[in-house]
């Protein structure tokens, strides 16, 4: 089930209305469990079983680790925890390109191997509840959390439904305490929980699906030659694209979980206003920056062993974060790109530690900040190397046969959007949303609402799935 | 606190929590390598029951105005467009009972085809099938390999569709893959659009705020197809699958005449190869040879288009090689519109496809053409007289049945 869709409103208002009856509060508990394994399964009923083993498996793992004293014992409880989720996780995601590049190898060996047919179907979501799930038991493991008491609350926290599917990725200490005492949404909760609600929704239906996607796709389809307006404004609007898809989904599953009387973490801090990849990776999707962080990067050695051997992390960490995002090489570039650029940027801090740029400078550093972000999109849309080298090739000036592909409307439409998103990213850049919205007239606040839920509405049409679905 | 995580780093949050500005607050990104804390998400002052209150009426007074405005433009309640899912909803039906009679093929059988009409002439009322945009021939070749089908196929052929998969193949592919697998929640989200549709006409995707928006662009950048050159609503769906062309091509002369336009660019102007030609007619063959061995039976059916259109379209796939051809090879019956001299002449608002009315007299022509072509086809012994051009006379429009 998908947060733009019809069967979503009926599923939402029945829950709320459940959640809102004088049950006891384990009664609600299992209400919104059986509502979360509802809504995963309307999309395919039989990965719900996916689900309980992922949730059974780490429950299980966790008391190991809790009751076993000696090392050994806990590494082997982490190990079973470990290998069991990324087990499912590499079958599904990645079995079919692991094949594909075997096959490939293989060739390149002077052996002919075709695979089999591959029918694997990707489970929505497993990456994110397989991250959830093992940030449970590696947290277990590290000292910095102790096992749920109960059973309920943890198959909960894995499996509640805003933030199942696409994030944000939450730890057990931020979610598992929420459950163990009782949570009903205040008046106000409910309807600044509508808000931000409609607010997501018009990001995702409205600007993602109705005006950037169509843009996006015509310059990312391969058929054309795109030239070099062609090709910005196709990667410009693919960045407010994923932009909305994303931020839209988290702001949206934000907003589900207030109107129910919970609160789930900060995903999105206004990224395009980012100063610096480092600033950018702390605004962008921080939920996995952050996980990656702490269960990759710092294991890896962190900045504790010198020069060498932190680079090696950060590029380590940014290409397993790339390949997270899925099963093809061109994600592992966008990862070995941002992997570059942090490493470049890191080497720049050293070398320049004492300089303090003024306005314009930061201002420049901004825009050349979202100029090497929206390059590194390219790889990540694209579908194959030579998408991404044609549309690098307009966005460089190199195609020479190049056409007009961009009615202007579109050229028009796109460059309003982004403007107006990198300008609203800018203003916000050292605020909140609800601080900027304490600070709103009521009139003004009336005024955007309204219109971002009529645009949702006579926008309708068909429900396109969350880009961030697929990873 | 676990020994992995460097000194360094957490030097760093200490700093970054001391210098926080007042209006932020604390994500994971400023908490490296420790357990996070329950997140917080404080409300912001507002009067928010009277910004809901007013939200809520505001957006219901608007909403019905754009209702009201949508009606104007004669879209109406219970129009389903072009819902793949209906189309899944019906090919479902050849798997849970017996059908005698299914329509295949392109635009034009779909919204040519007056299924009332059939049912008073055959006695059984087709099941339609027929995709907008599609080559008939992936549904043929889907209900060839269905066991459930025993029934008579009506292949409605615009050659240019039917031979040219490539501009005709992806609509059809989609449907089947939705026919075959539909999850319970886009099956759910389907059943309330059509419930909802029933009572708001504004629900038409050709009506979505960004595709107006788009249609605004009248030669902005030269050199380019602007998103008003192409082909706006052109059908308007009922229950059981009954379509006919959208109501207001017949009086609206600028956007008839946007359409037909659009139709004449549609088609590549070179001919398609003999190669891709016969390796159709391969495949429509074994199709038919299915179903023949099943005790079905095919038939193919060719609407008129407007003479301008149809010179295009037999520049594309002439009628030789593709339509004399494809019938002689797989020993189909058919009837074409230029050997129905009772019905030339008819109606055509946008150049490819008939009228209300006209749709009824040319259902009317080809069923009796063909009853007379098929053992599975039987004219009923009450059936209605035959219809010519003359009776294409316009009838009151009233509300989708």
């Amino acid at each position: 089930m998908i947060f733009n869709s019809l069967i979503f409103v009926v599923f939402f208002a029945i829950v709320l209305f459940l959640h809102a009856m004088p049950f006891p509060w384990r009664v609600k508990k299992i209400n919104l469990l059986i509502a979360s394994y509802i809504f995963y399964a309307a999309w395919n009923p039989p990965f719900v079983i996916l689900l309980w083993l992922s949730t059974v498996v780490d429950w299980f793992a966790a008391r190991g680790l809790a009751r076993a004293e000696e090392p050994w014992k806990r590494r082997v409880w982490m190990l079973l925890s470990v290998v069991v989720s990324l087990g499912l996780l590499c079958y599904f995601k990645y079995g079919h390109f692991l094949i594909e590049n075997f096959a490939h190898l293989a060739s390149l060996a002077g052996f002919q191997y075709t695979p089999p047919q591959s029918s694997i179907v990707l489970p929505i979501g497993i990456s994110f509840y397989t991250f959830a799930t093992m940030s449970y038991t590696l947290d277990i493991y590290l000292r910095r959390a102790t096992p749920a008491r109960s059973f309920l609350d943890y198959a909960l926290f894995v499996t509640f439904f805003p933030h199942l599917v696409a994030g944000p990725i939450m730890r057990p200490t931020e979610l598992v305490p929420q459950f163990e005492v009782p949570h009903k949404a205040t008046p106000d909760q409910l309807r600044f929980g509508l808000a931000l609600m409609t607010l997501g929704l018009f990001e995702k239906a409205v600007l993602a699906d109705g005006f950037l996607g169509p843009v996006v796709d015509q310059i990312y389809n391969g058929k054309a030659i795109p030239g070099f307006i062609d090709s910005w404004v196709g990667t410009l609007a693919f960045s407010g694209q994923i932009f909305c898809d994303f931020a839209g989904y988290s702001i949206a599953a934000v907003g589900a979980a207030l109107c129910l009387g919970f609160a789930l973490s900060d995903n999105f801090r206004f990224p395009y206003a980012a100063v610096g990849l480092t600033d950018f990776w702390r605004r962008w999707h921080i939920t996995l920056s952050a996980w990656l962080r702490d269960y990759v990067y710092i294991p890896l050695g962190g900045n504790r062993h010198g020069n060498v051997r932190t680079y090696f992390s950060l590029m380590a960490t940014m290409l397993i974060g790339g390949l997270w995002h899925g099963a093809s090489w061109t994600f592992v570039v966008w990862g070995g790109l941002h992997g570059l650029y942090l490493a470049i940027e890191r080497m720049l801090r050293k070398q320049f530690s004492g300089y303090r740029p003024g306005r314009a400078a930061t201002a420049a550093l901004g825009l050349l900040t979202f100029l090497l972000v929206n390059i590194a999109w390219v790889f990540f849309r694209a579908k194959t190397f030579h998408e991404a080298i044609l549309v690098l090739g307009g966005m460089f000036g190199r195609n020479t046969h190049a056409q007009p592909v961009l009615a202007g409307v579109y050229l028009l439409t796109t460059t309003a959007i982004i403007s107006g998103l990198v300008l609203a990213h800018c203003f916000m850049r050292s605020q909140t949303l609800e601080a900027a919205i304490a600070r709103a007239h009521p009139v003004a606040l009336t005024a955007l609402w309204t219109i971002m839920a009529f645009a949702v509405v006579i926008q309708h049409g068909e429900s396109n799935g969350f880009i961030y679905f697929q990873f | 606190m676990a020994s992995s995580i460097s000194s360094s780093e957490e030097i760093v949050h200490d700093t970054r929590h001391a210098t926080l500005p007042s209006d932020l607050r604390l994500t994971a990104a400023d908490r490296p390598g420790m357990a996070q804390p329950v997140p917080e998400r404080d409300i912001p002052q507002q009067p928010w029951r009277t910004i809901a209150l007013a939200v809520t009426v505001l957006v219901l007074l608007l909403t019905s105005l754009w209702e009201l405005k949508m009606r104007t433009l004669d879209l109406i309640p219970g129009d389903l467009g072009e819902s793949y899912d209906h189309w899944a909803e019906l090919r479902r039906q050849v798997d849970k009972r017996n059908v005698p009679v299914v329509i295949i093929g392109d635009s034009r059988i779909l919204f040519d085809s007056d299924l009332n009409r059939a049912t008073q002439l055959i006695g059984v009322r087709p099941l339609q099938l027929a995709i907008a945009g599609g080559s008939g021939l992936p549904i043929l070749e889907d209900i060839a390999d269905d066991p459930h089908f025993n029934g008579l196929a009506i292949v409605g052929m615009a050659e240019t569709a039917y031979f040219d998969l490539q501009l005709a193949g992806v609509r059809p592919q989609k449907a089947l893959e939705l026919s075959r697998w539909e999850s319970p929640s886009k099956r759910g989200s389907f059943l309330i659009h059509r419930m909802l549709s029933h009572g708001l006409a504004m629900l038409d995707d050709n009506y979505q705020l960004s595709t107006l928006v788009f249609r605004l662009d009248h030669d902005w950048r030269p050199g380019v197809i602007d998103p008003s050159q192409a082909i706006w609503k052109a059908q308007e769906t009922g229950a059981e699958g009954q379509t006919w062309l959208w109501r207001r091509l017949e009086h609206d002369r600028r956007l008839s005449e946007h359409m037909h336009n659009a139709w004449l660019h549609f088609y590549p102007p070179q001919p398609l190869d003999d190669q891709t030609i016969n390796a159709i007619s391969g495949r429509t063959r074994v199709a038919v040879d299915k179903i023949r061995a099943r005790g079905g039976d095919v038939v193919f059916v060719r609407p008129p288009s407007a003479p301008d259109l149809r010179a295009i379209e037999d520049k594309h796939v002439p009628r030789a090689r593709a339509w004399d051809a494809i019938l002689a090879y797989t020993h189909i019956n058919g009837v074409h519109i230029d050997d129905l001299p009772a019905v030339q002449n008819l109606t055509l608002p946008e150049g490819s496809h008939l009228s209300r009315a006209c749709a009824t007299v040319f259902t009317d022509a080809y069923l009796r053409n063909l009853a007379g072509k098929t053992s599975l086809l039987h004219l009923q012994p009450g059936a209605p007289p035959a219809l010519s051009t003359r009776n294409c006379v316009r009838p009151p429009l009233v509300g989708l049945h």
